[in-house]
């Protein structure tokens, strides 16, 4: 192996784990924020270190920090303590695992030696995401059922019928998305969408299907427990469901498990109905031949970007006591984006100025392709958090009838369609 | 009497499709979160210790005072009449003749254990002579000992009227 195809794949396996695991404070202090705003509300916005509150991402890191050190507490009656054990993990694993499969750039071309962007290279990406997000909710079924509680055993119930009912639907419209794609390898579906339809629109899978998207989107929510299908967790009716007899860095696993599985789920929707890492109108070929300009046109939107962040920051992140640590740290964080941002853009003008060779280009165009691609993931995930801050939890039997009634008839419908479609137009 | 027909709603395939009304109700919390986004002295979140409350009214339940005479002495006469009436019985009262001449009674102690009090107000209710009051306004009193939270009757007696509370 050379040295840059080690350096590649240390690349992918840090973006997966990252996403997948790293994201889980940013997410907590995203979701908490927005919710906040959404109800006109702060949300944390004290928490920090020596004056840094980054807008009170540092609270998120105090409650991870306290939960790792918190005592490792486990009931006395239950009996089964592997499985007890072993249910966070589980949950934990199988939503980071997910992430393994998705694709963050086109396959990038290092001295005529093609890498696949994923941090296990296989082909078979989608059957790997059902695989394992199927098995994650394994874990809650375990726990609730280890935890020898009947709010735990109810909770495991509900999860066993919610999977039962959604992983049919989701299923079948993934089907219909790979009748369309003509392909089960997750690059190759982000390639197809990088491509136009009659010339103008892009050939994304939310356009192509839209029936399928929704299904698909709803049935996420589903397997990522997320409001509101989160029944399982049903705090108004089973006190905390699943969890209810977890505490600490047990409890602080199915948390990051849920993020986990958030962030996996946001990813595969951005990779199957929303074009994955391809810019709109702009596809692989298209970035590395016009590489300056779309270098040209980062700097600007860079600059842009950090002139609109300061100029809120000063507006909107203040101290009412002069004397507070807290009072300072605007004016450091201003001079810091702006420093940063300079550095960047000189360091990319530098580029254009001395031009890149083919590999700079391949790698230029990757991280434009996997930038694009955590815009998108956030975009999803902002979603994920504005639904669950908008819409009220389904009650159990709405659930089951919207699952069994609604969404899985409509993806065979869907399946149906696209096949005829698909056999008469040949294609 | 007129049978009053209320509409149903849900029977219309706009309301059965559900995604119209779940589009509303996400522009409804996207507005809210833009404007909050924007400026965030829209919140309606007070930010406590730094700012405080401004809607404590005139009829807020604080922390008790005893009131003054003219000549700044207790009006209070220790008719045990709060003592009797506290359902905390958190007031303890040790009468003395009073020699000035105002009055023939004076409590020689006067305290009131505040972690004990459920602040019901059945004392100010109780005392004939107007000599026990609530309206300081002060709604949090921290302390590090047990004792700081049992006020003596000096402690009581400095305790003003809130200022923002209008005269009485």
């Amino acid at each position: 192996m050379s040295s840059a195809s080690i350096i590649v794949v240390i690349v992918n396996i840090l973006l997966a784990v990252v996403l997948a695991v790293g994201t889980t404070p940013i997410m907590v202090w995203w979701e908490r924020r927005v919710a906040g705003f959404i109800q006109d509300r702060t949300g944390p916005n004290r928490c920090s270190i020596g004056g840094f509150r980054l807008g009170g991402v540092i609270q998120s890191f105090a409650d991870m920090l306290k939960l790792v050190f918190k005592e490792d507490f486990a009931p006395s009656h239950i009996k089964y303590k592997f499985f007890y054990t072993i249910a966070p993990s589980i949950v934990f694993f199988c939503s980071f695992l997910t992430f393994a499969v998705i694709p963050f750039a086109a396959p990038l071309e290092i001295d005529g030696v093609s890498y696949m962007m994923q941090a296990i290279p296989t082909q078979l990406g989608i059957m790997w995401f059902l695989a394992y997000a199927g098995l994650a909710v394994y874990g809650i079924i375990l726990g609730g059922y280890a935890s020898e509680n009947k709010y735990g055993l109810l909770s495991s119930i509900r999860a066993t019928a919610q999977v039962v009912s959604y992983e049919a639907a989701m299923g079948l419209s993934i089907i219909s998305m790979l009748v369309t794609y003509g392909t089960i390898h997750l690059s190759d579906m982000v390639a197809f969408q990088g491509g136009l339809i009659f010339g103008f629109i892009p050939a994304w899978g939310i356009i192509l299907q839209p029936l399928a998207a929704i299904i698909f989107i709803v049935t996420a929510f589903a397997e990522a427990n997320r409001a509101p299908f989160d029944i399982a967790e049903g705090e108004s009716e089973i006190v905390a469901g699943y969890h209810t007899e977890y505490s600490a860095m047990r409890f602080g696993l199915f948390q990051v498990g849920e993020y986990a599985a958030m962030s996996a789920s946001s990813a595969i929707i951005v990779t199957l109905f929303f074009g994955g890492y391809q810019i709109p109108w702009l596809d692989t070929a298209a970035i590395q031949s016009n590489i300056y300009i779309v270098i040209g046109a980062i700097i600007v939107s860079l600059i842009a970007m950090t002139f609109c962040l300061t100029k809120w920051m000063k507006k909107n992140n203040t101290w009412d006591d002069e004397n507070d640590p807290r009072a300072r740290e605007t004016n450091v964080l201003v001079k810091a984006f702006w420093i940063m941002t300079v550095v960047v853009s000189l360091v990319l003008i530098s580029f254009i100025v001395t031009g890149l060779g083919t590999n700079g280009v391949n790698i230029a165009t990757a991280a434009i392709q996997i930038g694009t691609f955590l815009i998108k993931f956030f975009m999803m995930s902002l979603v994920f958090i504005w639904v669950r801050w908008t819409l009220l939890r389904f009650r159990y039997d709405q659930l089951q009838m919207l699952g069994w009634k609604v969404l899985l008839p409509l993806a065979i419908l869907n399946i149906f369609i696209t096949a005829t479609f698909v056999v008469v137009v040949g294609s | 009497m007129a049978v009053k027909v209320v509409p149903r709603h849900g029977s219309s395939l706009k309301d059965k499709l559900y995604l119209p009304a779940i589009a509303g109700g996400m522009k409804t919390t996207f507005k809210h979160f833009v404007k909050n986004l924007k400026d965030t002295s829209n919140l309606r979140t007070v930010q406590y210790p730094e700012v405080q409350p401004t809607d404590i009214t005139d009829r807020y339940r604080g922390v008790h005072r005893l009131t003054l005479r003219e000549d700044e002495s207790e009006k209070c006469v220790a008719c045990y009449m709060c003592a009797t009436a506290c359902p905390a019985q958190c007031i303890a009262i040790e009468a003395e003749e009073r020699t000035d001449g105002q009055d023939e009674k004076r409590p020689k102690k006067f305290s009131i254990d505040l972690l004990e009090c459920v602040y019901c107000g059945y004392c100010v209710e109780a005392c004939p002579c107007d000599a026990i009051r609530m309206d300081t306004g002060i709604f949090s009193l921290t302390g590090k000992t047990r004792e700081e939270f049992v006020l003596n009757k000096e402690q009581l007696m400095a305790n003003k009227r809130s200022k923002d509370f209008s005269d009485d």
